[in-house]
């Protein structure tokens, strides 16, 4: 059986005004479902540009990125769309919650882009789970930082996705905040079988995952796998 | 000054970069804003130049033959020759030239103004040329320009039409006429030629030059009957502008429609200028930059459009003026008076009126948005959220000065005309427009709220609907503007509808006889060229007629306005016509009164526009006298503004015996053939140049004339509606740039290109909806401002209330269709955005 998520030989360049920049070299790792693995080090040493390779928002200018054995590189459109609805979710530094509609209606918008892929309740539920239900009919400007990343985390988990791609998912958190988000993943990684990909800074961060990727420059430096 | 003062070389190194850079990088906005501009300001240089090329040529063509006059006598009905002796046996070193002025049919040229003078002056003032042969055919003076269109020589014959007969010309000289066309003859063969002996129409005179003008006036005024009139030569053009003043005013008034629109456009593009510079604005002010620098900056940048949208706008205008020069001037011949539309001249005065009109507009579009940028604090580096969250709390202070301005409106549409232009309308309309655009972000609110069942479960809908009210600031401008347009469009659509329902309801009341006679010149209002004396004794002999009512009609001076002093046989009118008398007013009784008697009755537009009522003596000059005529009732009559006096034709007689008849109404014998009473007419009356119009024809040529008139309009309405697609492709462009990182977001939770595409165009949709809910409903509110106000106090006409329902829910569908087209290209660009780079921007 193939890891859920396997990267061989990627690498990324930019141009930038003619100039060739390589954000990515020779990546290969993998993951196996159920796991997390962290992508660690410093800014602009390519961990948010590998979390979209990842997750099927990029592609790699050589090399494959495989889910569950498919190779994203050669999914039309709309195997794309319809891989980034059931398959993956994404967790943002900033939250990303959109500023016009409730908690509830955050959670419930990729269930309802993908045409209610998961059935109905389950935004309520996954809202339950990171304990915000009350907070439903609430506006994100209305919740602190913390409540915002962890209705984001429901949210990215609605469609019950294979994989989920978190990138500084505590960067903006204080350190209770970041506990109880951090305590989130690994539970939705526990509980629910989901593959997460986790770019951090911080070693609470790290601490939870099963494998930790060091990347410097674009290049792996170490894999540590405990 | 302070504001200039504090203008160095870091503010325009901030100008460039905050400013000039943005503007460079976002060329089609740039372009969008700067054409919407441009397109309203053409539209205001088109109407001005084209209204004065159609309407500023009334200098008559006898200035170019005759030379200047110092004074012209005019008389209603016409001048009893005898005056001319006693006029030339005065005292003083003037020159007393009579001149009977008729139009004259040559085949291949038309109707062409003919003058009969004393030739033997004319030829004085004239190139005299040689080999001009004596014969005993009328000799005229051609104009050059004429005289070349028609392949014409000296010497050479010519027949005309004059009066509905036919006379035969002889060419005795090509006068060099500029740009005018004439033909001149003799003032004997002219009154020969229309049988008007002792008659003449105007006398001009010419004051030696040691000679006081003032003077030679005066003693004229002595001897001459008290209803003639002394004015100077330019007091008929004078008269024309005077008469064309409302017409011109509401074409005018018309035209800045599309500036409105484009100040809402200017008013949105600013304020999006403002809040994607906010944080900008923040920095630049925690490192010195004063308030008035940042003032200065975005009101440099309304400038900017303003300046360059005008200047592109005044070349564009000069080129539609073109376009637009003969649909005014049918207009204005059609209901005014005979005018030859002139050369388009487009002068320094009007190109800076342009300018500084565009620059003005832009600027006065601006301010508030500039001054909302001028209050941003150093440490500000708000979020759009947080604008727009203010946006959201201030919907019920609009709410309130929504209320206020329909009040001042309701207020405003009470005042009476100032110096006769409905100025009070127009500023109700104004007042209108701003009342309904106050209220734009509570109605938005409001739809949105009801039509949430609507989006329930569909998250196209949800997220277009959530989005236009996050940017509610944005939404209820651009709402304001399209509204704005489409109300226009509206009111206007009901108001020309109402006017056509109306006039098609006058002229089933009004023309009721089965066949019209008239001579066969092309119409002009003003102008009443007689029928031969022959042919109404030929008309009442021919079987199957049961009456004929001829009407004469001569064009008279009341209170120095221009009207039609007109006469029938009012009898005739009682039994068979259905004239329709205000209310209260006896119809029967009135017809009755009048034969007979001098008595007479009004139209509405000559009864509103003097004051005059039924039971009221007017005062008529006709021929040498006075004559108070006793108001017998006032009637409906849309076909001129200017108005009309009628009398009885036995009235008309006896004050003017000689006055020839101008058309006449035949009405046939119940179940006559009226095929073959036309053609029994066109057989016996094919000498006289007579054309015969079955009743139907007519009414159809009538609203023919109508929808013509209100072409202008249309085109006017259609340029307000591209301005305001315009600003709805470019406000829609502005949401998808300003919520790249929410597009972008979406396509990382799943959202094809297809449910982007999806989300914009419903936006597109839901903007055109509520803008044509407001439109509509505003539009309502202007039309009852044009119908029972402007139109009111312009032209006194009673239009009846009768909303075109089919043609407006076309339109209203088709402008809702293109506002969905113009979100096409917006929805294209945001489904192309990609999502990785606007969330790594973030």
């Amino acid at each position: 059986m193939p890891p859920r998520l396997e990267l061989r030989g990627v690498s990324k360049t930019y141009h930038d005004g003619g100039q060739a920049v390589e954000v990515l070299h020779d990546i290969s790792l993998s993951a196996a479902s159920g796991t997390v693995t962290a992508l660690l080090g410093r800014s602009g040493c390519g961990k948010t540009t590998l979390l979209n390779l990842a997750g099927a928002m990029d592609f790699p200018s050589t090399g494959e990125v495989l889910i569950d054995g498919r190779n994203t590189g050669s999914l039309s459109e709309s195997e794309l769309t319809g891989l980034r609805r059931k398959r993956v979710g994404f967790v943002f530094q900033f939250f990303q919650l959109l500023p016009t509609l409730t908690v509830l209606e955050n959670v419930e918008l990729p269930r309802m882009l993908g045409h209610a892929l998961s059935p109905p309740g389950t935004a309520r539920e996954r809202l339950q789970w990171v304990g915000l239900e009350e907070k439903a009919a609430s506006f994100p400007y209305q919740l602190s930082g913390g409540q915002m990343q962890r209705v984001a985390i429901a949210r990215a988990l609605v469609n019950s996705p294979d994989l989920l791609m978190a990138d500084e998912p505590t960067g903006n958190l204080d350190t209770a905040s970041g506990d109880q988000v951090l305590a989130l993943l690994r539970e939705s990684a526990t509980r629910f079988g989901t593959t997460i990909v986790m770019a951090t800074h911080s070693a609470e961060a790290a601490a939870i995952a099963d494998v930790k990727v060091s990347l410097r420059d674009g290049r792996i430096v170490s894999i540590d796998r405990p | 000054m302070t504001m200039l003062r504090g203008w160095t070389l870091e503010s325009w190194f901030v100008f460039r970069t905050l400013i000039l850079r943005p503007l460079w990088h976002d060329p089609l906005r740039t372009a969008l804003t700067i054409l919407s501009v441009a397109l309203g300001i053409a539209v205001v240089v088109a109407i001005d130049l084209a209204g004065d090329a159609a309407t500023g040529s009334f200098r008559s063509s006898m200035e170019t033959l005759a030379g200047k006059t110092d004074l012209e006598i005019v008389a209603n009905g016409g001048i009893n020759e005898t005056w001319l002796a006693a006029l030339s046996s005065l005292l003083f070193d003037a020159q007393f030239s009579p001149v009977v002025e008729t139009q004259a049919l040559v085949p291949g040229a038309g109707s062409v103004p003919l003058y009969g003078m004393d030739m033997l002056r004319a030829a004085a003032s004239a190139e005299p040329q040689e080999g001009s042969a004596t014969t005993d055919k009328p000799h005229v003076v051609v104009a050059r320009r004429l005289a070349d269109k028609m392949g014409w020589k000296r010497a050479q014959t010519f027949n005309a039409k004059i009066a509905g007969r036919k006379v035969e010309f002889h060419i005795a000289f090509i006068a060099e006429s500029g740009s005018a066309e004439y033909l001149a003859i003799d003032i004997a063969d002219a009154q020969q030629a229309l049988g008007r002996f002792g008659k003449i129409d105007r006398i001009d005179v010419n004051v030696g030059h040691d000679e006081d003008p003032i003077k030679v006036e005066a003693a004229v005024r002595k001897i001459l009957p008290s209803g003639y009139l002394i004015q100077k030569p330019g007091a008929r053009s004078e008269e024309n502008q005077r008469m064309l003043k409302a017409f011109r005013w509401n074409l005018r008034a018309l035209s800045y429609i599309s500036l409105v629109v484009g100040a809402f456009l200017i008013y949105n593009t600013i304020s999006v200028s403002v809040v994607r510079r906010r944080a900008a604005i923040g920095i630049l002010r925690a490192v010195g930059a004063t308030r008035s620098t940042v003032l200065a900056m975005f009101l440099g940048e309304a400038l900017l459009f303003g300046i360059v949208g005008a200047a592109l706008g005044v070349g564009l205008g000069r080129l539609l003026a073109g376009g637009t020069v003969e649909l005014i001037s049918g207009t204005v011949n059609a209901l005014y008076t005979t005018s030859r539309p002139g050369a388009v001249s487009l002068t320094s005065t009007v190109t800076w009126i342009g300018i500084v009109t565009g620059a003005l507009v832009a600027l006065a579009s601006a301010l508030a948005p500039a001054r909302e940028a001028m209050t941003v604090a150093p440490t500000e580096a708000m979020s759009r959220g947080a604008h727009e969250h203010h946006a959201r709390l201030r919907w019920r202070r609009a709410l309130l000065w929504s209320a206020i301005f329909a009040l001042l409106s309701i207020a405003a549409s009470q005042a009476s005309p100032l110096n006769g232009y409905p100025v009070g309308g127009y500023i109700a309309a104004v007042l209108s427009i701003a009342s309904a655009a106050m209220a734009s972000p509570a109605i938005v609110l409001l739809v949105n709220k009801a039509t949430r069942w609507m989006v329930r479960g569909r998250v196209v809908g949800l997220l277009a609907a959530r989005s236009l009210t996050a940017s509610l600031s944005r939404t209820s401008v651009v709402v304001a503007a399209l509204a704005t347009a489409i109300a226009m469009m509206a009111s206007v659509g009901i108001m020309v509808g109402s006017f056509r329902e109306t006039v098609a309801l006058w002229l089933d009341v009004q023309l009721r006889a089965d066949l019209y006679v008239s001579p066969a010149m092309p119409p002009g209002a003003g102008a009443y060229p007689p029928l031969a004396p022959e042919v109404e004794p030929i008309l009442r002999s021919i079987d199957g007629v049961a009456a004929v009512d001829v009407f004469y009609g001569v064009e008279f001076h009341y209170h120095g306005e221009r009207a039609t002093l007109g006469a029938g046989d009012l009898e005739i009118v009682r039994r068979y016509g259905r004239m329709r008398f205000l209310p209260g007013q006896d119809r029967e009784g009135i017809l009755r009164s009048l034969p007979g008697h001098d008595r007479a009755i009004v139209s509405e537009p000559f009864a509103n526009k003097h004051g005059i009522h039924a039971g009221d003596t007017l005062t008529v000059p006709m021929g040498d006298a006075n004559i108070p005529l006793e108001v017998a009732g006032v009637y409906y009559e849309y076909s001129s503004s200017q108005g009309y006096v009628i009398v009885d034709r036995s009235t008309m007689s006896r004050y003017l015996p000689q006055q020839p008849v101008t058309n006449a109404a035949i009405y046939a014998v119940p179940g006559a053939n009226i095929d073959r009473i036309q053609q029994q007419i066109q057989l016996r009356t094919a000498n006289y140049g007579v054309a015969v119009t079955p009743n139907r024809e007519l009414r159809r040529n009538a609203i023919a004339v109508f929808d013509r008139t209100f072409a202008i309009t249309w085109a006017l309405e259609a340029v307000a509606v591209v301005v305001a697609m315009l600003g709805a492709a470019n406000s829609l462009l502005a949401l998808v740039l300003d919520r790249k990182r929410e597009l972008g977001l979406l396509r990382y939770l799943g959202a094809s290109s297809r449910q982007i595409q999806g989300i914009i165009l419903t936006e597109a949709a839901f903007l055109g909806f509520l803008s044509g809910l407001v439109g509509l409903l505003l539009g309502f509110a202007i039309s009852l401002l044009l119908i029972f106000v402007v139109n009111k106090q312009s032209f006194g006409w009673t239009i009846q209330f009768h909303p075109p329902g089919v043609l407006l829910a076309g339109a209203l569908f088709f402008v809702w269709f293109v506002t969905v087209l113009a979100g096409l290209y917006p929805a294209r660009v945001a489904s192309r955005l990609n999502p990785v780079d606007v969330i790594h921007e973030e």
